[in-house]
């Protein structure tokens, strides 16, 4: 699928980047994909995976949650990754798991091997960047799906088409933050751990979903955006963004496979 | 488990409102990641109550939490800005607000019911009794 946008309003149309299902993803599209993350984890630079970890919790705890900030810092925070993650391998993209149908944790993300050699998705070294290691701090990531048994476990259809019916941007932010806390929860381990989750790479199957609804829903309520008031404030990342920079996807250069997508024609 | 219950709360007549939600304020987010489980009018709830209309249940809210404080003494203060020039974002740790629509377990309660109270069963990995749910206090809005 070629999708095209223009980056600038003068400039020529550029081809988008399309996330994937991570169900859908071809052999050589996964196998790329794992060899970006472990690339990116072997680096111990700004360039790095634990880098990036490092933002969302410890050290750095830049985080937006259970605010309208929510929505547009985590995709300025996947766009960031993910440019690194082409940096590594081209062409890459952040795949999603869709909780909202999938009842369990992608086989891509919980077997123990893959190509050979210990899947990078399943566990990652927890290195906060620049920190020294305080008592308490896990090592690597961990997972334990239903720790919290009287936790709601995926998939999580209804509450996904509850969020879709939202015809407001806060109802529709509360709604998908309300669904995204619960998987974080039910998944247990260092996952549920605010300040370590990001340490897991499937932290980021788990956000392109969330980030993925936003855009459905975008697309359905087209000038349903966020609060006035904050789309002139700063996305604390590296470098920053603002909230209104990261409203339309296709400024961010990428596009979900299965949604609709309007570009400019010929004329 | 840690089990709630609040005072009553008033309710209005079915017919003022069309929506209706629980919103606790101030919800403390500092400890272990938990999960709740709301019943209305139903102050006996335990863990084996089923979750269902019959019982009164009126939904789940969970709360994905930063665990424990993971930096130096000091790190977890919540300080107010030292000025007014100071833009730096708040602290991560400022309670928040969390909403729980209710419409449908509010409709199927009797439209004499006048006052409610609410329970909640709040649970984390450790299996704490109290302090799983902190919030500074709960109110019952209904929209027209």
């Amino acid at each position: 699928m070629t999708i095209t946008a223009r980056p600038a309003p003068n400039a020529a149309p550029a081809r988008l980047k399309v996330r994937q299902n991570i169900d859908s993803l071809s052999a050589q599209d996964l196998s790329d994909f794992r060899r970006a993350v472990k690339q990116a984890v072997a680096l111990n630079d700004k360039r790095g995976f634990e880098y990036f970890a490092s933002w969302h919790g410890v050290p750095f705890g830049w985080c937006q949650h259970h605010d309208p900030l929510f929505l547009p810092w985590h995709r300025a925070y996947l766009y960031w990754l993910e440019l690194a993650l082409q940096s590594e391998v081209s062409g890459v993209t952040l795949p999603w798991w869709d909780w909202s149908k999938a009842a369990a944790i992608p086989a891509a993300y919980s077997s123990a091997q893959a190509d050979g050699a210990e899947n990078v998705l399943a566990k990652a070294p927890v290195n906060p960047f620049n920190a020294t290691r305080k008592s308490g701090w896990p090592t690597e990531t961990s997972r334990a799906p239903g720790e919290v048994p009287q936790t709601p476990g995926p998939p999580y259809q209804q509450e996904w088409a509850n969020a879709m019916k939202a015809t407001n941007y806060t109802d529709f932010s509360q709604r998908i933050w309300a669904i995204h806390d619960t998987l974080h929860v039910w998944v247990g381990g260092t996952f549920a751990q605010l300040d370590f989750a990001a340490f897991d790479p499937l932290f980021f199957a788990h956000h392109a979903n969330v980030d993925r609804a936003w855009r459905i829903w975008q697309a359905a309520h087209p000038g349903a955006n966020p609060p006035a008031d904050i789309l002139n404030e700063s996305l604390q990342t590296d470098p920053a963004l603002k909230v209104s920079q990261v409203l339309d996807v296709h400024q961010l250069g990428y596009e979900y496979a299965g949604t609709q997508s309007t570009v400019p024609g010929s004329a | 488990m840690q089990r709630w219950t609040s005072q009553a709360l008033a309710v209005p007549s079915r017919t003022s409102w069309q929506r209706a939600d629980l919103e606790f304020e101030g919800v403390e987010h500092d400890g272990a990641s938990f999960v709740t489980h709301v019943f209305l009018n139903n102050p006996d709830a335990d863990e084996a109550t089923p979750r269902t209309p019959e019982e009164r249940y009126a939904g789940y809210l969970t709360v994905f939490a930063h665990g424990d404080c993971w930096g130096d003494v000091g790190h977890c203060d919540i300080l107010e800005p030292v000025s007014a020039f100071d833009r730096r974002p708040p602290h991560p740790l400022i309670p928040f607000d969390a909403t729980l629509e209710i419409t449908e377990a509010l409709a199927a309660l009797p439209d004499d019911t006048g006052q409610m109270t609410v329970t909640v069963l709040a649970f984390n990995k450790n299996g704490d009794s109290e302090g799983v749910l902190r919030f500074k206090q709960l109110t019952l809005l209904t929209y027209a």
